[in-house]
């Protein structure tokens, strides 16, 4: 089903994480993810498993929500993993058949899935407790800056927070559509690819249809609410940058500095 | 005499099974409904009644129970899912929303396209069922998206009644629509049954849309079978129906209340011809005091 998907679902939960200005849990998203880069050998990326461990475990959601949006994309780790095993050449070599395999390339790999899964893992505790509303807003704050060029960074802002608003409301509508055009027949699952492709039509019209009519009602009904734009709006939900933002700050560079040491001091794997 | 076309036995669904939000929407429901019938099918919201009508060709595979067409399990075999949908023809609430092709003739033909039908019996049909819900063969070249709410809404209907289905489901045909328009598609759906001789399932609010053209009604309650019977049958049971939330006619409720005040007068009265023989013998009653 359409509906299962995760990543990107929020965890409902009072902890120290859901209370961080989301500004710096963006922030402190994208510091993780360059230690991640920045690993060279196994050390640095167990220490960053590590934090990302224990940044799970004072956000009190629960491990199998994590497992659960690792699923979709085990795939993609597989076959990364398997390029990798047979694309990289270095130390001993096995041979069997017309596969080679070498050294390096189980250790890289390892390392290659490693690195992806923690990537998933880093960003899902981003979404998992962080509203939507609450990371468009803390995206629109943190790109700010961009003004100077003239970039209409609310409007971007608006239109991320409205277009994640209504997937759900899509997905629902698809499956509604979905149900008529197969009570007259539609046929999704058989056929060369190309009628496959022309069995969409019948949904993709009228849900085409039916979401311009809904962008049209919703532009409608803000213009009544007297919307006009970002400029001097002010926010109901003030975000605050505390004392609890400033210690992950501090547990997170520190963290960095020892990926860096560790990089150092125990050579490079790849 | 009676044939069945449409069974279910100990129908269960459940949503989301396994989850925290788990429901339970239809229950054990079994029922028997017999070839020409126009059978209402009633109930509060959420009581169940788009679940069920899902079942009957084979959109939602139940939980538990089986669904059997003219005797046979239509799960019976998977391939054939899409005969039984031929035969089973389901219209959905708001039908106007799935309209999609360039001319109302073309979107009216893509079941009966489906169907693999030869040209000349697609347009025999095209303009036997515009005519069915009462609009003329100009539409037929028209763009769907050009015509009126109650308009597109008979075009959609039409799109499900050109596959001749041997049962038609209609979910809430009237919502949203104005008396007139709720008249229209009310008669159209009764000239269809008398016309074609099919069977016809119609899912309603209105307990006074339904005694109007049924010849049988289905109430649900709470996910479960409350009654299947005639209107007659059902109309006895005028102040639980009442008790589950249904808006009962106006002409029953006076019914209702006169007998809550002690006077002697049966419940099952939703006509206007019968409440005004039963009111004159009543007041008859009354002077002889
Ligand atoms: N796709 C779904 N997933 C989960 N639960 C659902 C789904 N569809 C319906 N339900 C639930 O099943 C129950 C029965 O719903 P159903 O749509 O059959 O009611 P209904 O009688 O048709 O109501 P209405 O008169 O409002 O159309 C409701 O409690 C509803 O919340
Ligand atoms: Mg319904």
């Amino acid at each position: 089903m359409i509906s299962d998907i995760t990543i990107g679902q929020y965890y409902k939960e009072n902890s120290v994480v859901h209370r961080l200005d989301p500004r710096n849990k963006i922030i402190l998203t994208v510091i993780i993810i360059a230690m991640i880069f920045c690993c060279k050998n196994f050390l640095a990326l167990a220490l960053v498993a590590a934090v990302i461990i224990v940044s799970i475990l004072f956000s009190k959601v629960p491990m199998k929500m994590f497992f659960k949006s690792l699923k979709s994309i085990i795939p993609i780790i597989l076959f990364t993993a398997i390029l990798n095993l047979f694309y990289v050449s270095g130390g001993k070599e096995w041979s069997f058949w017309i596969l080679k395999i070498s050294e390096k390339g189980i250790y890289t790999a390892v390392f290659m899935a490693f690195r992806i899964i923690l990537l998933i893992v880093a960003s899902s505790i981003l979404t998992y407790t962080t509203v939507p509303t609450m990371l468009t807003d803390a995206i629109e704050k943190l790109l700010s800056p961009l003004k100077v060029f003239k970039i209409s960074v609310h409007s971007l802002a608006m239109m991320m927070t409205l277009a994640l608003r209504f997937i759900p409301t899509l997905i629902e509508e698809i499956e509604r559509i979905t149900n008529a055009q197969k009570a007259r027949g539609a046929d999704f699952e058989n056929g060369s690819l190309i009628d496959r492709v022309k069995s969409l039509i019948p949904v993709l019209v009228p849900l085409f249809v039916s979401s311009f009519k809904r962008a049209y009602d919703l532009a409608f009904a803000m213009s009544c609410r007297c919307y006009t734009g970002g400029d001097g709006r002010t926010r109901m939900k003030q975000m605050k940058f505390g004392i609890k933002d400033i210690g992950a700050l501090a547990f997170y560079a520190v963290s960095f500095t020892a990926v860096i040491l560790l990089n150092k001091y125990f050579g490079a794997l790849i | 005499m009676s044939v069945t076309v449409l069974e279910t036995k100990n129908l269960t669904h459940v949503y989301s099974k396994g989850t925290t939000s788990q429901v339970d929407a239809i229950r054990d429901v079994s029922v028997k409904i017999e070839q020409g019938e126009l059978v209402g099918i009633i109930g509060h919201t959420g009581s169940g009644k788009s679940t069920l009508i899902q079942h009957f060709n084979g959109l939602l595979k139940c939980t538990s129970g089986t669904v059997l067409l003219e005797g046979k399990d239509i799960w019976q075999n998977k391939k054939n899912i899409r005969d039984v949908r031929f035969k089973v023809g389901i219209c959905f609430q708001y039908p106007e929303y799935q309209l999609f092709e360039e001319t109302v003739y073309k979107d009216i033909a893509y079941g009966p396209k489906n169907m693999k039908l030869s040209d000349e019996e697609i347009d025999r049909r095209v303009r036997q069922v515009i005519s069915f819900v009462g609009l003329d063969e100009s539409y037929l070249e028209k763009s769907p998206f050009d015509l009126s709410g109650g308009e597109k809404r008979r075009v959609a209907i039409a799109g499900v009644m050109a596959m001749e289905p041997s049962v038609l489901i209609l979910d809430e045909p009237c919502a949203g629509l104005d008396p007139k328009g709720r008249e229209t598609v009310l008669s159209l759906i009764t000239s269809y049954r008398e016309k074609t001789g099919s069977t016809v399932l119609v899912v309603s609010h209105s307990m006074e849309d339904i005694s109007k053209i049924a010849t049988k009604v289905l109430v649900m309650n709470n996910s479960e079978l409350a009654y299947y019977d005639t209107v007659d049958g059902v109309f006895t049971h005028s102040s639980e129906l009442y008790d589950m939330g249904l808006n009962v006619p106006q002409l029953t409720m006076l019914f209702l209340k006169l007998r809550e005040k002690g006077y002697d007068v049966p419940v099952n009265v939703y006509t206007l011809d019968k409440a005004k023989a039963e009111l004159e013998k009543l007041l008859k009653g009354g002077s002889d005091e």
